[in-house]
C-alpha cells in the first residue's frame, strides 16, 4: 500500500513527533487502531485517520476534529499496533498543541469534556484532592446543565455512595504553589 | 510482618470508601502493615495529563517524594487510575533526570526525588508480594458456589512496559485471587475493555455504551457478579447499570464487588463489614450462591485464551 505524506517541510507531524517520542510516519495505515478504539465510533475521525492527517500536515483540519478529545488513553491500540507507535501518546500530543495554541472545536462534546478536566483540576488547586460532590454539581452549573444525574441524588446521597464533603490537604498552599510552576513551566515548553 | 506505604487516592475517601476499608482489613490478615503518606495530593488523574503535561507529573512527583521519607521500599495504590499516573510519572523521572529536575523545581521544599520506593498496585501487591498461597492460608470461609467475572479494566495491565505486570490482553492474577477464594472465575473476554471512565461525569452517553457491552459479556460469561479493582470502573459498572439496563432495554442485574470485599469475606470478616449498602446494585442475589455445589461441564474457553494457550507454547 502507497501511503502518502506531505512532501516539504512539515512542522505540525515534527511538532508531534518529538511531544509523542512517537513518529507517526510509521504508520502503514492498517486500521488495527480502529477496530480495537472503544471510542472510535465517537470520532469526528478514527485514530487511523488522524495519523495520516498528521502526516500530510493537515493541522487545522486535526485540530479541529473532536478525535483526540475522545481518547480515553486506555492505551489498547498502543498495544496492538504493529509499529508500535504509541497512539495515546500522538493523540495527547496533538490535545496538547491544541490548548498551547487555542484551537477550540465547537463541537458540544468537546466543550463539556475540556470544561469536565478545568472543573476538575479547579477542584485539586483548592482543596488538593477531588470534591466529587462539589466536582458535579459545578459541571452541571458550567454546561447549563442543572438536572443531569439528578436521578441518582436521592439513591447515590442516601447510601453514602457520594459523600456530602471532602477532607482537604494541609499543604493546600504547597498545591497553589505547584500549580503555579508548573504554568510556567508549561510557557518555557512552548 | 511486611511493610508497606500505601496511598488510598481520593476516591477512598468517597465513592470508594468500601475499597479502603476492606483493603485495610485484608491487608491485616495478610500480615501486611500499611503507612500512609501523611498529607497525600490527589494524582491529577485523567484531567491533569488531559490539559497540562507538567502538572501531570509535578502532583504525582510530590506523592513519590513524600513516600520516599518513609523507608519502605514499595508503595501500594488501590485506585487504578492512581496506580497508573504515579507509576508513567516514575517510569518517566527514572529514564530523563534533567526532566525529573525541571518537575521536582514545582514542588518547592518538599525534597528531591530519589527513585527509591516502587510502585505497584494492590492487586499486583496481593499476587506478587504476598503470594496466591499466603492468601490461600488465610481462607475461613470459602466463597465458593459464586461465578465471577474478573474485570480488570484498562490501566491496571496497560501499557504494558509502564505495568510491568500480567497480561494487557487476558490477564489471569484477579481470576487465580478469586480462585483462591474458593469462587469460579468465568471465562470473560472483556476482561480489559475501557469502561468510559471519567466520561461518566463529562459524555455520560460514552459509559453507557462502553460499560453496557462489559456487562453483557460478563452476563452471556454465566457470572453472578463482576469484581473490580478500581473505583471508576466500580462505579460506571454498578451506578450507572440502571441507566444503561434502561437505555438498552435490558435487565442485568449484576453487582459489582471489590476484589478485597471478596477476600475479607472468605477470610471471616462478618458482612457487615463490607459497606455493602453503598452499592446501587444489591449484592444479595450473588452471595446467595455461597455454599451451592456446582457440578457442571467446564465452559467452552474463550477465544482470547485459547489464543493466549498457543502463543504461549
Amino acid at each position: 500500500m502507497i501511503t502518502l505524506s506531505y512532501q516539504g517541510k512539515n512542522t505540525f507531524l515534527e511538532a508531534v513527533n518529538t511531544k509523542s517520542g512517537s513518529n507517526v510516519l510509521e504508520c502503514y495505515q492498517c486500521g488495527k487502531c480502529v477496530s480495537t478504539c472503544p471510542v472510535s465510533n465517537f470520532m469526528d475521525f478514527p485514530p487511523r485517520e488522524i495519523m495520516q492527517m498528521i502526516k500530510l500536515g493537515l493541522k487545522e483540519e486535526t485540530q479541529m476534529a473532536n478525535s483526540m478529545w475522545f481518547c480515553l488513553t486506555c492505551s489498547a491500540c498502543a498495544g496492538r499496533c504493529p509499529r508500535e507507535i504509541n497512539i495515546p501518546a500522538v493523540m495527547e500530543a496533538v490535545r496538547h498543541i491544541a490548548i498551547e495554541e487555542n484551537y477550540k472545536p465547537e463541537d458540544k462534546h468537546v466543550k463539556n469534556i475540556r470544561k469536565f478536566h478545568e472543573i476538575f483540576l479547579d477542584m485539586i488547586k483548592r482543596y488538593g484532592r477531588n470534591y466529587e460532590l462539589r466536582m458535579m454539581a459545578e459541571f452541571n452549573i458550567r454546561t447549563r446543565n442543572l438536572f443531569k444525574d439528578m436521578h441518582l441524588a436521592p439513591k447515590a446521597l442516601l447510601k453514602g455512595k457520594i459523600p456530602l464533603g471532602v477532607k482537604p490537604l494541609k499543604s493546600t498552599k504547597a498545591i497553589k504553589k505547584m500549580y503555579e510552576m508548573a504554568e510556567k513551566l508549561e510557557k518555557q515548553n512552548k | 510482618m511486611k511493610k508497606v506505604t500505601y496511598f488510598p487516592g481520593c476516591s477512598a475517601h468517597g465513592t470508594s470508601e468500601e475499597f479502603d476499608q476492606t483493603v485495610k482489613m485484608v491487608m491485616k490478615t495478610l500480615d501486611v502493615e500499611m503507612e500512609e503518606i501523611p498529607d497525600w495530593n490527589c494524582c491529577g488523574a485523567t484531567s491533569a495529563h488531559t490539559m497540562n503535561e507538567s502538572l501531570a507529573y509535578a502532583l504525582p512527583l510530590r506523592n513519590l517524594v513524600l513516600a520516599e521519607r518513609l523507608h519502605n521500599d514499595t508503595m501500594t495504590i488501590p485506585c487504578a487510575s492512581c496506580y497508573q499516573r504515579m507509576k508513567v510519572t516514575k517510569a518517566h523521572m527514572d529514564e530523563d533526570p534533567a526532566l525529573a529536575g525541571r518537575i521536582n523545581s514545582t514542588i518547592v521544599g518538599e525534597g528531591s526525588y530519589e527513585g527509591k520506593v516502587a510502585v505497584k498496585s494492590m492487586l499486583q501487591y496481593c499476587y506478587e508480594d504476598v503470594g496466591l498461597d499466603a492468601i490461600k492460608a488465610k481462607v475461613t470461609s470459602p466463597i465458593s458456589g459464586m461465578k465471577l467475572a474478573c474485570y480488570y479494566g484498562c490501566l491496571l495491565t496497560r501499557p504494558k512496559a509502564i505495568t510491568q505486570f500480567d497480561s494487557p490482553e487476558y490477564p489471569m492474577s484477579m481470576d487465580h485471587i478469586v480462585e483462591a477464594l474458593g469462587a469460579k472465575a468465568t471465562a470473560f473476554d472483556f476482561k480489559t475493555e475501557c469502561c468510559g471512565a471519567s466520561f461518566s461525569i463529562s459524555d455520560t452517553d460514552v459509559v453507557l455504551q462502553l460499560s453496557g457491552k462489559i456487562l453483557e459479556m460478563a452476563k452471556e460469561s454465566g457470572a453472578h457478579a463482576i469484581v473490580v479493582a478500581c473505583p471508576l470502573c466500580q462505579s460506571n459498572l454498578d451506578m450507572r447499570q440502571p441507566d444503561i439496563e434502561k437505555k438498552y432495554k435490558i435487565k442485568y442485574n449484576l453487582p459489582v464487588f471489590y476484589l478485597t470485599q471478596l477476600m475479607a469475606m472468605a477470610f471471616g470478616y462478618p458482612k457487615d463489614k463490607m459497606m455493602f449498602a453503598k452499592h446501587i446494585i444489591p449484592v444479595d442475589s450473588a452471595l446467595a450462591h455461597i455454599g451451592e455445589v456446582t457440578e457442571e461441564p467446564k465452559p467452552a474457553k474463550s477465544k482470547k485464551a485459547v489464543k493466549a494457550e498457543s502463543e504461549a507454547e
